[in-house]
């Protein structure tokens, strides 16, 4: 009761200062002075909000030291949430964990982009609110975003003992070393996407990204992980250590190719109209999308370029303040089930990070077992690169670059 | 307190719900846009307010060509609404009779879908080797690259389809208001039907003219969804410079300040617009 009492005391004074202090500079005293003077005293004091608070505000290695003694003991599962994108979860996948656990998942398909749903949170992340959401499926720039601000709680890894099945490459990433907060939900690559009848040939190369044959038939990605990065695995450097000048000078390549007329639009997911369409021939395209458009169009071809592909892959993360880790880390326990791994895989047709799955396709499955955009041969396995870690700071530069580009 | 005061309190009281909902809603959000665009800094030690003028001369200078695209777009889609909406209207309220309801009710039909929706299935149907493409190649409308989407052309197109009801609705409620029997005396005084036309109804729907410019103006000119669906990096509006500053770039400042020029060159434009087509002019052409 005491210790209660201490911590709302405590919350209460840190209110109190945060709306009295605003962290006082002379430059802004003396700019809200004038500001004052400036407006009726009402509308000053709406004026002179805190300003917007920078993602730089937590210490990761705190973090990562509470992550080595993170305990989250078991308890009754209840109702909770997993936010995820759609389209991406075999929905009986779902209902099967409820039976077996009990509890009841509130599964939502509120993730469509990733800086999008990142604006919808970001406020309460900053403010140390809960989100309301126990599981948040993000891509590796957005889930090292999220690492680098302290927006994430450490899974217990106790609870999860099927994580022994993650796939070897995966085991380290630059943002999360030793997965103390991220877990691989899927991934996919990043590859060039055509029509055979338009090409009339096999495309292999990122270079025909910018082959003038197809000048004004070609979309590339408007993110600039995605784009860039394939441009620098075509001049043969390695975007997964690239530093944010080889990102920006890969931006600059692409801009001077656009100069010419040689990109109809940048895209995000839309890319697959224009492709399915005939409207162009060639697009900056996801593995995971291509298995399911062949499927109506057997004319689509995807290729890893040759050169190496960019590997995203999207990460269960509990985050900051979450409510039920308990239930969440069972679902990551549940999801690295072979058998359950298996069955997902069959469904969304991305590239599965559990080990084990293969055989279990080859039974059920034979042809997603046979599909190289599913499980990639291990020659293309090792070019595959991830992406790499930039600051905040130097991640809008590059957005800013790219913006640039893509008109906006 | 005596009877004659409060009797003069009342109105204030019954604005009071209107006024907190202003202040809340509207004064509040806009009061602070203002002070985060008068903010400096960078995404990752956050934004301070620091009074920076600058910012707005700034995207003025890096952003004038989508203003003025922006602009440019939204003023042709106001034409084409126009010239297409008011023989819609015109025939809605004195030719349809009795299936005046069924007209409206096709006319604001589309709004029962999202405008996402609508806006993506054009960009299926207007597809290079399309029915439509092919047919607007026969008339001239596209050009040589024979391609419409991926241009400004195709913007517009989509803005006007997007906002046409906004014109139709005000236009018919103005035309439909109009004393028919001011039509019939100015041909029992001789006047022909296309100089009644223009001496008596057009000027007598000038106020619907002015509220479905309006309505149509305004929101196109803020939009990005039809240059992101039907566009290209040539035709980028404000709109979606405004959405990459907020969401990728996380330049509050500039994105805020962006919206402001946005809505000072509006309110100048309705004012311009408001001085030539104004109440003045209206009491005199109907005088």
């Amino acid at each position: 009761m005491r210790e209660d009492d201490a911590r709302a005391q405590g919350a209460l004074e840190r209110t109190l200062d945060e709306l009295t202090t605003c962290r006082h500079s002379r430059r802004r005293f003396l700019g809200r002075s004038a500001g004052a003077a400036l407006l009726a005293g009402g509308f000053a004091s709406v004026l002179s909000a805190c300003g917007i608070e920078g993602t730089a505000t937590k210490n990761v290695a705190d973090l990562e030291r509470a992550a080595a003694g993170v305990r989250h003991p078991e308890v009754p599962i209840g109702n909770w949430t997993f936010s995820n994108w759609p389209l991406y979860m075999d929905k009986p996948i779902i209902r099967e964990f409820d039976r077996r656990y009990g509890g009841r998942c509130k599964y939502v398909e509120d993730i469509n982009d990733n800086t999008e749903f990142f604006g919808k949170v970001r406020q309460q992340l900053s403010q140390g609110a809960p989100i309301g959401r126990d599981i948040v499926t993000l891509t590796d720039y957005m889930a090292a975003k999220w690492v680098r601000s302290g927006y994430v709680t450490p899974w217990d890894k106790q609870n999860v003992p099927n994580a022994k099945n993650l796939v070897d490459n995966l085991k380290s990433i630059n943002y999360d070393p030793e997965r103390l907060f991220t877990l691989p939900y899927q991934s996919g690559a990043i590859g060039l996407g055509y029509d055979i009848r338009a090409t009339g040939r096999e495309l292999k190369s990122a270079k025909e990204f910018f082959n003038p044959e197809w000048k004004g038939k070609v979309t590339l990605f408007s993110e600039p992980y995605d784009a860039a990065g394939t441009v620098l695995l075509m001049d043969g450097k390695d975007p997964s250590k690239a530093t944010i000048d080889d990102m920006v000078g890969a931006v600059a390549k692409i801009e001077e190719v656009a100069g010419t007329g040689q990109f109809r639009k940048f895209t995000g997911n839309d890319y697959t109209t224009d492709l399915t369409k005939g409207n162009i021939v060639l697009a900056m395209a996801y593995s995971g999308d291509m298995v399911q458009l062949q499927s109506d169009n057997p004319n689509l071809r995807f290729a890893y370029p040759e050169e190496g592909a960019m590997l995203f892959t999207d990460n269960l993360m509990l985050p900051a303040e979450v409510a039920h880790p308990y239930a969440a880390e069972k679902m990551f326990d549940y999801l690295y089930e072979p058998e359950v791994a298996a069955k997902l895989c069959a469904y969304v047709n991305y590239i599965s990070p559990v080990d084990g799955i293969r055989p279990i396709l080859e039974r059920t499955d034979p042809e997603i077992a046979e599909n190289e955009l599913i499980f990639p041969p291990d020659d293309v396995r090792k070019r595959l690169r991830p992406y790499p870690a930039l600051s905040t700071r130097e991640e809008s530069q590059m957005y800013e670059a790219m913006a640039k580009v893509t008109g906006a | 307190m005596s009877l004659a005061r409060r009797r003069k309190l009342l109105p204030w009281w019954f604005a009071l719900p209107g006024l907190l909902w202003l202040i809340v809603f509207f004064a509040v959000p806009i009061l602070n846009q203002v002070s985060v665009s008068l903010m400096s800094g960078d995404p990752e030690v956050g934004y301070d307010l620091t009074w920076s003028f600058s910012t707005y001369w700034d995207a003025i200078a890096d952003y004038h060509e989508q203003f003025l695209r922006s602009i440019g777009y939204a003023g042709a889609a106001t034409v084409l609404a126009l010239v297409i909406g008011f023989p819609l209207a015109y025939f809605i309220a004195y030719k349809a009779g009795r299936y005046k309801g069924l007209w409206l009710l096709l006319v604001i039909l589309p709004f029962f879908v999202s405008q996402v929706m609508r806006t993506a299935s054009w960009q299926l149907m207007l597809n290079d080797d399309g029915w439509i493409v092919a047919r607007m190649q026969d008339v001239g409308i596209v050009s040589e690259d024979g391609r419409f989407l991926a241009s400004g052309k195709a913007v517009v197109f989509g803005l006007t389809y997007n906002f046409l009801p906004f014109m139709v609705l005000p236009l018919y409620a103005t035309l439909d208001r109009i004393d028919r029997r001011l039509i019939e005396a100015a041909s029992d005084l001789g006047a022909s039907r296309a100089t009644a036309f223009r001496k008596v109804t057009l000027p007598l729907a000038i106020p619907g003219i002015f509220a479905g410019s309006l309505l149509v103006f305004i929101p196109a000119c803020g939009d990005y969804i039809n240059s992101s669906i039907l566009g290209s990096p040539n035709t980028t509006m404000i709109g979606n410079v405004i959405q990459s500053k907020f969401l990728n770039v996380l330049d509050y400042p500039t994105a805020a300040a962006l919206s402001f020029i946005l809505m000072g060159l509006i309110l100048l434009g309705i004012a311009i617009y408001g001085r030539i087509l104004g109440t003045r002019q209206l009491t005199e052409l109907a005088g």
